[in-house]
């Protein structure tokens, strides 16, 4: 992979084997500093700046709240500074011995039991239920109700009973349940692919009771007991460490800390999430191990007090739930208002009062959209489907269409933007640095082992080392083995198992005879190997480490084939190729090597590790080789992606500025030619103030600078930098850093995977958890999961989510079409006193039938245009019912489709013998039982059971005519904006939809018993005819409308049609 | 949705900005050009609306229903209907005729209603009207398929023939004798088929055979399909076809033309109904003659009826009536008041 200035990171928030041999101990942020020795804030910035940053920044009330919670999760235990004689009667243990099984009781009982309380989930009915009442739902129940209470009063005040109520209500009922069920399934589906993530709490451990050893159950083990912990376990619970080898734990699921923590056994601070003789419950210990006693159990545990924290957070309707309530709220008021009207209206036509409150519920339901509820479920189901194939496991629905409104991700940088994974990016050889590809799919080969250069690097490479593949993988590709080894030799390994082929094999042929460990005081590792199997006897030694201790150490510099002395101009190359690759984040390590004369170290002589008699004659440098945890290949494509879409990137770290920055570079989150005010005062050489600070659009910010920002100055700062990172910072800053974007009108995706990540997931609109890497806990208050941590998922979900703000408009203009027009029917029923035509149960019959494929359908609709190149959604303007779109549904399609119908109404009408104009007015004697002999347009005289097959026949054409129009309209609905000549009629399933469709119409009104079950009734072919034109016209005109909304946005009538 | 002060303010605005001069977020040119655009959508909608209108009604006949009998969906088994009618405006359903004898202003609501029907009816020697008669061809001349419809006349209703039911006689309502109209609905194109001919021509050797066998389908037809409150052919009205058919005094043309008519009957519905509706008149005669049909939209035509009078009626009870069609092509049925009609009459 050719890239220009390679960035790369050093610290790996999840690698579990610790970098320990490379590491000062109190520089925890990782090599890179330590080899540049880069003057950067050396306290510990994490989990203490808590108190302190609030005192200084924002003072809006929910981060205050926030802060008060974070007052709350300081920590005040003393377990780790008093004595260990007082600890131990403080919890009545005995610290050889471990506790007796009648303490074990008694502290249980005193304690509580070891597991974590799950936070209160509302159970799967009460779930069920949410799902059945929520929404849309709860206009259905309200039209429902309206229906009962119709049918009630029919059925007391009046003797004409009909059923029609009875089953409007009956079946919005079932709406209700359908749609919530649908809704609740989906939900609980996401949940179950949840449970099989649960692998963050320890199973069993090693406690020693009564002065026996014996493996439990973590659950059983109470405070006080006396436990064992060996690398590779989970701490099962707080403890206090009494005694460790080499025993170091990964805090990053809890604390975010990229690096895992060297554990002792004394107590090193006040605070004691600072102190370094405390283990937390469910971290990881990497190395080493470690007795301790356990002080904290269950909820009460770090761990779990962080989750509860969690879980109390607030964190407000979705973007689309806002959408879902202004639609409900305009529906509603729109229903009111239209009852209301036509209520008034009833009565000054000379309706009875109970005639008039029938039109008042007949109208209000009508204009209530029942099958949407469905719909929008099901569209919002088949996208998170869709995500989840694509590795984004939506939790909750609403999600799917809130990624699609974000308009800024905070991105967290380790495993999402990167591998995650040490690998080799630059090596330095024959005076030159040379370039090794660094993605996740490099099988073979990269240099030519023919170079002596090379060879003599890789010599060393290969030999210097501690890592071992763990045996038995020599069938799973090299990158993705399990190697025994810190990050940094795991990565040498693999580079030099791709270059030789068999490593271990190499190793048998040169004997390791002698090591000097890595230790901090030298910063390097040696080992003298025996060379007697080849044909030059003297012992190998080689060496490895921080390149200037390395180099201080040799006399001579290998170039090809020629060693040459090293002098200043050696040394300048040397300096300047190691600055600059330490520049880019990467971690560098110098390779040396040397054949130790034989007359000094003959054959056979015994070398001491402890007392290194070889280190002063001068080696011969080979070279350097440079590692990152390397950007996922996939990333810099997204990010640029996410640009072109308008989305704002931030990414914020734990890890160090340089690393963080030079990941940046590589993924284009600061992008080319975009510098941060250091960089531009060193290219031009003058000092940070001379610079106009307006001009600067980039910025890396780290948590200390972060802490001394007020909100104001926080806010101005994300306002006019369009390119930030933050590195260094805590999680809590994470959660300062969302707030303010979404002050400032952003909606907001925030990606995380630690436990202290969590308020800010849930902070944010959409909360991105880690589907691999993530904890229990991040993926419990997240809203969407990423199953494969990679960042670029979230790309492809940002499209889906996008795209279904679009479908789901197209819904609403698809499903309220017909809605309105059968409202429209009524409205004209009542105004022109014409016979009825259409009744409520073709209307439910439109609205839950045959529109409920179709409109499914537009779920499957591609994007129109590219969506990834618009700008997001402003939440305030481009809201999901604009006032065009109830204009276009109200005033065109639907009077449209009305019209239709009327046509095959009246023509039915004019074929028996009834032209439209004998048909106003003639409602009551139409509908009256008593009279038997209307009289038509010729004369004939009607009984009344000859005008009900009539007027049957004229419903069932009014509800053909709806539905063939409805069919012209949803292909309107295939685009907002684009011709449709463009868009073809690709989507499959639509097609297969309207197929569908139009089978059932035909089997509803040809089907014996069935039609005459739903109040239809056989109609002549030559009626569906009747609608055609007019579907056409709908094409037509949606056309026209469509290239003027194209032409001409700009003014009034384009922007009015443009919904 | 939470509704903060600040947002009503905002309705306020929204409802009438008066720094933009904007009226429901719009200004009055802006709103100008979106009515501009629905007012020609509309025009466009409605004129296309009508020109596909207008193109359908090129398909249709303005002198007969493209789709006739049980095609346009009326059917071929004509309803039976009566006047006067209850007040429409008050009880659309009621089918109630409940007057009171001694007030003018209470019965003639009633007799109104026959009055205006009469004076409806064409007056003799009018170019619409023609004299017809059993046996007289008369029939002929308008079933005459190659005639239009200005050339066909229709046969004369004599309104002299109703004999106690005059507009003179307040129809029998001053006296408590009302007679109720009851007439066939209008069918276009729709001839009954009578009793006793086989669909052929009156004879006079097997006519009893026919006529009985008939009856007795009849009675297997009411066995069959209980609900339709089918009922065998009164007796009364049974004597008075056979006495016609026997009668030496017409030829065989008239008899055919006469069993070819629609017989008219009226019963009380119930036991105790049949005793209170005491005797019944028919007038001219208990038939609506077969030179009435078919209608076909003839000029000037008049629906024939039969005027039925109750002659002596029990005041003060409600009365159930029930007046039945006959013809081989008419079926009674009660639910769907085919071939059949009811309604009360209450004398107080």
């Amino acid at each position: 992979m050719e890239r220009s200035g390679l960035p790369f990171v050093t610290g790996i928030v999840h690698e579990h084997i610790t970098m320990d041999s490379f590491e000062d101990e109190e520089q925890g942020q990782g090599g890179s500093d330590e080899w540049l020795d880069v003057d950067d804030d050396p306290s510990k910035p994490f989990l203490r700046p808590v108190r302190i940053y609030g005192s200084r920044l924002a003072r809006d009330k929910d981060v205050i709240a926030f802060e008060e919670r974070a007052e709350e999760r300081e920590w005040d235990i003393d377990d780790h500074k008093i004595e260990v004689l007082e600890l131990q009667s403080r919890y009545d243990t005995d610290l050889h011995w471990g506790l007796s099984e009648k303490q074990v009781l008694k502290n249980r009982k005193h304690y509580g039991e070891n597991f974590l309380q799950p936070p209160p989930k509302p159970s799967a009915f009460l779930k069920f239920f949410r799902a059945v009442i929520g929404g849309l739902n709860a206009l259905l129940w309200g039209s429902a109700f309206l229906s009962f209470l119709s049918y009630g009063a029919q059925y007391i005040y009046t003797d004409r009973i009909s059923n029609d109520n009875l089953v409007l209500g009956c079946a919005l009922i079932v709406v209700v349940h359908i749609s919530g069920a649908f809704s609740f399934y989906q939900e609980f589906k996401s949940s179950r692919i949840m449970e099989s993530f649960k692998t963050m709490v320890p199973r069993s451990c090693v406690v020693f009771r009564e002065g026996s050893r014996a493996e439990i159950d973590v659950k059983e083990l109470v405070v006080g007991d006396l436990v064992e912990i060996n690398y590779g376990d989970l701490v099962p619970a707080d403890i206090r460490i009494l005694e460790c080898q080499n025993f170091t734990v990964d805090n990053s699921a809890l604390t975010g800390e990229a690096e895992p923590q060297k554990r002792l056994s004394v107590c090193t601070d006040d605070n004691p999430m600072e102190t370094k003789n405390l283990a937390f419950f469910s971290t990881n210990a990497v190395q080493g191990t470690a007795k301790g006693v356990v002080i904290r159990v269950g909820n009460k545990t770090l761990m779990g007090r962080l989750a509860k924290l969690a879980c109390g957070l607030d964190s407000g309707p979705s973007p689309i739930a806002v959408e879902m309530n202004k639609f409900i709220m305009i529906m509603t008021i729109r229903s009111l208002v239209f009852g209301g009207v036509f209520f008034g209206l009833a009565l000054a036509i000379g309706f009875s009062l109970i005639d008039s409150i029938f039109f008042l519920i007949g109208i209000v339901v009508a204009n209530v959209p029942e099958g949407l509820a469905v719909t929008f479920t099901t569209i919002l189901s088949v996208t998170a489907k869709r995500m989840a194939k694509n590795h984004c496991l939506v939790k909750h629905l609403h999600a799917v269409e809130a990624l699609g409104s974000t308009s800024c991700i905070c991105s967290d940088k380790t495993g999402t933007l990167t591998q995650n994974v040490m690998s080799v990016a630059h090596l330095f050889f024959n005076s030159a640095v040379a370039l090794a590809d660094t993605s996740e799919f490099v099988t073979g080969q990269q240099f030519d082992m023919q170079d002596p250069g090379f060879a003599a690097l890789a010599n060393v490479a290969a030999l210097c080392s501690r890592a071992n593949f763990r045996p038995g993988q020599e069938d799973i590709p090299v990158l993705k083995r399990t190697v025994e080894g810190d990050a940094s030799e795991t990565a040498i390994l693999k580079f030099m198992e791709l270059q030789m082929g068999n490593v271990s094999r190499y190793r048998v042929n040169f004997p390791k005879l002698c090591e000097i460990p890595f230790n901090s005081t030298n910063k390097y590792q040696v080992s003298i190997h025996d060379m007697s199997k080849t044909s030059d006897p003297r012992h190998l030694l080689v060496i490895k480490g921080a390149p200037e201790r390395v180099i201080n150490l040799c006399t001579t510099i290998l170039n090809g084939n020629e060693e040459l002395l090293i002098d200043a101009r050696q040394k300048e190359i040397f300096n300047s190729t190691y600055v600059g690759l330490a520049k880019l984040g990467e971690r560098v390590l110098g390779f040396a090597d040397c054949r130790l004369p034989l007359d000094r170290f003959p054959l056979g002589y015994k070398f001491s590790s402890e007392d290194p008699d070889y280190l002063d004659i001068g080696f011969r440098f080979v070279g350097l080789i440079s590692m990152i945890d390397p950007p996922r290949a996939s990333v810099p494509d997204a990010v640029s992606k996410c640009r072109s879409a308008g989305i704002r990137l931030v990414m914020v770290t734990g890890d160090h500025p340089v690393t963080a920055k030079a990941i940046a570079r590589a993924v284009n989150i600061l992008s080319e030619g975009n510098e941060t005010i250091e960089e531009r005062a060193e290219r031009l050489g003058c000092t940070v103030e001379e610079i106009n600070p307006t001009t600067i659009k980039a910025a890396v910010v780290s948590g200390a600078e972060l802490k001394l920002l007020s909100a104001s100055q926080l806010r101005n700062l994300l306002r006019n930098h369009t390119e930030i990172v933050f590195a260094r910072t805590s999680p809590e800053q994470k959660y300062i850093i969302v707030d303010a974007f979404q002050k400032l009108g952003y909606i907001v995706a925030a990606t995380g995977d630690g436990v202290n990540d969590s308020p800010a997931l849930k902070k944010a609109d959409v909360g991105v958890s880690m589907g691999i890497a993530g904890t229990e806990v991040s993926k419990e208050t997240a809203d969407i999961i990423l199953m494969d941590d990679n960042f670029s998922s979230i790309v492809t979900g940002i499209e889906e989510g996008r795209l279904i703000f679009d479908n789901l408009k197209k819904l609403i203009a698809y499903n309220m079409a017909d809605n309105i027009a059968e409202m429209y029917s009524v409205w004209l029923f009542m105004v022109l006193r014409i016979p009825l035509p259409m009744g409520t149960i073709a209307m439910l019959l439109t609205v839950l039938g045959t529109d409920v494929l179709p409109a499914i359908s537009i779920a499957y609709e591609k994007a129109e245009a590219d969506i990834m190149k618009l700008r997001p959604r402003n939440p305030k303007k481009q809201t999901l019912v604009t006032p065009q779109l109830l204009s276009y549904t109200y005033g065109q399609t639907a009077v449209l489709e009305c019209t239709a119908g009327f046509f095959a109404y009246f023509l039915t009408y004019a074929q028996s013998g009834w032209l439209p104009g004998d048909l106003i007015g003639i409602e009551k004697k139409w509908h009256s039982r008593s009279v038997n002999d209307l009289v038509d347009s010729y004369g004939q005289e009607w009984s009344y059971e000859a005008r009900s097959q009539l007027g049957l026949t004229s419903q069932t054409a009014f509800f053909v005519a709806i539905v063939l129009t409805q069919f012209a309209n949803v292909i309107c609905c295939k685009t907002r904006r684009v011709s449709l000549f463009q868009k073809g009629m690709r989507n499959k399933k639509m097609n297969a939809a309207l197929i569908f469709a139009l089978a059932l119409v035909g089997a509803l009104v040809y089907v014996p018993n069935l039609n005459a079950s739903v109040n239809l009734t056989v109609l002549r072919p030559e009626v569906w005819l009747a609608p055609l034109p007019f579907a056409f016209f709908l094409i037509i005109y949606d056309e026209i409308r469509k290239f003027i909304v194209r032409n001409f946005p700009k003014t009034v009538v384009g922007n009015h049609l443009d919904t | 949705m939470p509704k903060g002060k600040g947002d009503e303010g905002g309705f306020m605005k929204f409802l009438w900005n008066s720094d933009t001069g904007e009226f429901l977020g719009r200004t009055g040119s802006s709103w100008g050009k979106i009515i501009v655009f629905y007012i020609i959508f509309f025009a466009g909608l409605a004129a296309f609306f009508l020109l596909m209108l207008y193109i359908f009604f090129l398909t249709l006949d303005l002198q007969k229903p493209k789709w006739q009998m049980t095609n346009g969906l009326i059917g071929d088994n004509p309803g039976v209907g009566f006047r006067p009618q209850p007040d429409q405006d008050k009880n659309v359903d009621s089918t109630l005729i409940w007057f009171d004898r001694n007030r003018k202003e209470n019965y003639e609501f009633w007799s109104k209603q026959l009055d205006e029907w009469f004076n409806e009816i064409p007056k003799e020697g009018g170019s619409d009207v023609t004299k017809c008669s059993f046996g007289a061809g008369g029939t002929d001349t308008y079933k005459d398929k190659n005639k239009k419809r200005e050339q066909i006349a229709s046969c004369f209703v004599d309104n002299k023939q109703f004999g106690e039911c005059n507009p003179e006689n307040k129809f029998g309502y001053r006296l408590g004798e009302p007679c109720i109209l009851v007439k066939l609905n209008r069918i276009y194109a729709w001839e009954p088929i009578g009793f006793g001919l086989n669909g052929k021509q009156y004879n006079q050797a097997n006519f009893p055979e026919i006529f009985s066998n008939e009856l007795k389908e009849l009675e297997k037809d009411i066995e069959n399909n209980p609900q339709q409150g089918m009922k065998p052919m009164p007796l009364f009205l049974q004597e008075y076809i056979k006495k016609e058919v026997e009668t030496q005094d017409h030829n065989p043309q008239w008899k055919t033309d006469f069993l070819n008519s629609v017989f008219i009957s009226c019963e009380g519905e119930n036991p105790a109904d049949k005793e209170n509706i005491g005797p019944i008149s028919y007038y001219p005669h208990p038939y609506i003659p077969s030179y009435y049909f078919p209608f076909t939209n003839q000029r000037g035509y008049q629906s024939p009826f039969v005027m039925v009078q109750l002659k002596k009626p029990m005041p003060g009870v409600l009365i159930n009536v029930e007046c039945r069609a006959w013809a081989r092509n008419i079926n009674h049925n009660r639910p769907d008041r085919l071939g059949m009609v009811h309604f009360e009459i209450m004398i107080d």
